[in-house]
């Protein structure tokens, strides 16, 4: 079967042989990228972030690689984690021998549970036409089941790397079903080296009180391209808690949208440390579908240099969804005079009983903080940096695994300029 | 110790500060006294280099060093402190690394060795029960959520830390229920020493009953308009400060 040309770099994506596996769901997202080209600054959703660099370059399917991941362990998921180079499992890297019985934690192309769930996991928004090429090429990805009432102690992780000598192209697959009264934290992480572009697609369904912590750590390469969708659907009385954390990757976007039954709760949290030329775009969308949900949503960022961030929250309170209560900040903070952020809310409240609340500040340090740091000794470089270190470590302190929380906080600390200050943690 | 020589100062292109002289010396305790909006806090904040403020004449020595040559955290590191009236909040600071911080930045100009953060751990668990803190607020961000009672603790903690050869305290009592304020007012005394000075600033005289001072001055309008001894402060407890107004415009000034 041959597929329309959607567009240069869509028809160089899909050149790519299409895997054995999932055929027909493989060409339902062909069918739909056919005609397609890819967004511009004039379609909505994306008036801040231009695509065309993408355009100019050819991406060819990711060669198969070996990575070393010594040096990224983390000590409470040494026997819990699973990585993926290059797009493909990696057998000896990964190390699963600490799961608890029951849950399930496989590689797609070993789970034959994995037909079923496929893009069945949480219902369709607009696609995007990367969501689409993911599931039209992914080669591999996750697959995490946690059985009724089973209450994960050790958190999951799940690690994507991609090495690229030449431009290349992965679509990292995940899909997360947690029974009625499951419980489970997972940290997904992308990183890598080279010029690659990765679209990574991530389902999740959050049964009846179930609860799910998510931090997803992206540090990509700084020549990288990160392009994530990201849906989850939460039950009744359920709970999915998510911390997005944006260091790499020369021009990313997330896309997470969440979907609330009765009584359920989300937080949907992100940090965005950004300098050089990076752009890092986050388009959420919240649905409260049924009363009584409750969300939280605070988006930091911090930019430097000619670096770009882009914040659009969607919240929908549905008709009838009273009792909702949604509450959404964007806090940033301009380091140069050459860094911009564009934030704006986007609330769509159809129901009268309910509390929504956001707002948006985008500002530089404060001058009041600067000098009672400096009335303390501290010169004005390290009074600046620590604040830096400050405002963007705020959300780091709210990780509920401790090695991750102690190396984002390193990262930080480099990245803020603060690791001169010593260990701050 | 230091030496204000005709001092003004304006906010905003107000002038706040209209001729100060003062001398401390060391060992010695002063108390600014005076009226709401008079320029006290003003005075305290010009001293240690806040940039809102502007000087517009004057000399200040410090240690015979002209203090406005020097930038804040340099006045800091040469021995200079002020206990804030309102301490800001620093969310995703810690207090600890911050204390820490703070201290070895002093350490390492007086060509001390720094601490490390178990060295620094034992160094400040004594520092605290000096001020009856509880070990929780250290992990906590640098007066974040903090009542004023709290961040009042926390400054005298930092003074505490930093040990000032001047600390300037000002309103230490405001937000502080009667044992805290006895509390923090033995801690200042603890770290009272022979070659260190003091400089309280209060508008209510309750606090120098603990903090004792030798030399009491009333500020009022930007002018100090009256000076004497721990003896002033009572009388200014019993009269208000409308008489030393009415006094010094009557001429009965000095
Ligand atoms: N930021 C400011 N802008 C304008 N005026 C100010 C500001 N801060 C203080 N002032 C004015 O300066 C005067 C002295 O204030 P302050 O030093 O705080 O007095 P005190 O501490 O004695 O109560 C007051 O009249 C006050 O209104
Ligand atoms: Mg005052």
């Amino acid at each position: 079967m041959t597929v329309a040309v959607p567009s240069a770099l869509l028809a160089d994506l899909l050149s790519a042989p299409r895997p054995a596996e999932w055929e027909a769901l493989r060409l339902a997202a062909e069918a739909r990228l056919a005609g397609r080209e890819l967004p511009t600054p004039r379609d909505k959703g994306w008036q801040f972030t231009d695509l065309a660099p993408l355009s100019h370059t050819s991406f060819a399917p990711a060669p198969e690689a070996t990575a070393d991941i010594s040096a990224d362990l983390l000590p409470e998921m040494v026997g819990t984690r699973q990585v993926f180079v290059n797009g493909r499992y990696a057998p000896h890297a990964s190390c699963v021998s600490a799961l608890p019985p029951g849950l399930r934690f496989l590689p797609l192309t070993l789970a034959s549970e994995a037909c079923h769930c496929l893009g069945t996991l949480a219902p369709e928004t607009a696609r995007s036409p990367f969501e689409d090429l993911n599931t039209a090429r992914f080669e591999d990805g996750a697959l995490i089941l946690v059985p009724k009432n089973l209450r994960a102690t050790l958190p999951l992780h799940l690690l994507f790397v991609t090495r690229a000598e030449h431009p290349c192209a992965v679509f990292p697959r995940v899909l997360i079903r947690l029974e009625a009264g499951a419980e489970l934290s997972l940290v997904e992480e992308h990183m890598g080296h080279g010029p690659y572009l990765t679209c990574p697609v991530v389902e999740i369904q959050v049964g009846e009180g179930a609860i799910l912590r998510h931090e997803r750590v992206q540090r990509d390469h700084a020549t990288a391209i990160h392009l994530a969708t990201l849906r989850a659907t939460v039950a009744q009385g359920g709970q999915y808690h998510s911390r997005t954390l944006t260091f790499g990757a020369r021009l990313s976007r997330q896309e997470p949208s969440v979907r609330l039954a009765e009584g359920a709760e989300a937080t949907l949290d992100g940090l965005a440390l950004l300098g050089d030329g990076q752009l890092a775009d986050t388009h959420s969308f919240l649905h409260h579908a049924a009363p009584h949900g409750t969300s939280h949503q605070l988006h930091t960022c911090v930019v430097d240099g000619q670096a770009r961030a882009v914040f659009n929250g969607q919240i929908r309170v549905a008709p009838g969804a009273q009792g909702t209560d949604a509450q959404q900040k964007s806090r940033n903070l301009l380091l140069s005079g050459t860094a911009r952020v564009d934030t704006e809310p986007q609330l769509e409240i159809y129901a009268d009983d309910v509390k929504c609340t956001h707002g948006a500040a985008v500002g530089q340090l404060d001058p009041d903080e600067i000098f009672y740091l400096q009335s303390r000794g501290l010169d004005l470089e390290a009074a600046r940096n620590l604040l830096t270190y400050g405002f963007a470590a705020d959300l780091l302190e709210r990780i509920p695994v401790a090695s991750l929380r102690r190396a984002l906080r390193r990262l930080v600390l480099a990245r803020t300029h603060a690791s001169a200050l010593g260990d701050l943690a | 110790m230091l030496s204000i020589k005709n001092l003004t100062a304006s906010i905003n292109g107000t002038p706040v500060l209209k001729g100060i002289d003062l001398e401390i010396k060391a060992g010695e305790i002063h108390a600014i006294m005076g009226p709401n909006g008079s320029g006290k806090s003003t005075l305290g904040k010009v001293l240690v280099g806040h940039p809102s403020y502007e000087v517009t004449g004057g000399e200040v020595l410090f240690e015979g060093k002209n203090l406005f040559d020097l930038e804040p955290d340099v006045r800091a590191r040469a021995g200079l402190f002020m206990g804030f009236q309102h301490p800001i909040e620093v969310p995703g600071v810690s207090n600890a690394a911050f204390l820490r911080l703070a201290y070895n930045k002093k350490a390492e100009a007086e060509g001390r060795d720094e601490l490390d953060p178990l060295e620094f751990d034992d160094f400040i668990r004594e520092k605290i029960k000096l001020v009856s803190m509880k070990e929780a607020f250290l992990d906590r961000s640098l007066n974040e959520g903090f009542s004023g009672g709290e961040k009042k603790r926390n400054e005298i903690l930092q003074m505490a830390v930093l040990e000032p050869k001047l600390a300037i305290l000002d309103e230490l009592d405001s937000g502080l229920d009667i044992d805290a304020l006895r509390v923090l007012g033995d801690a200042v005394n603890k770290l009272m020493r022979p070659d260190h000075a003091l400089l309280v600033i209060t508008h209510f005289p309750r606090i120098l009953e603990t903090i004792r001072p030798q030399f009491v001055h009333v500020l009022s309008g930007g002018r100090i308009l009256k000076q004497g001894g721990p003896g002033l402060a009572i009388e200014l407890e019993e009269r208000g400060y409308d008489w030393v107004v009415e006094e010094a415009a009557t001429g009965g000034h000095r």
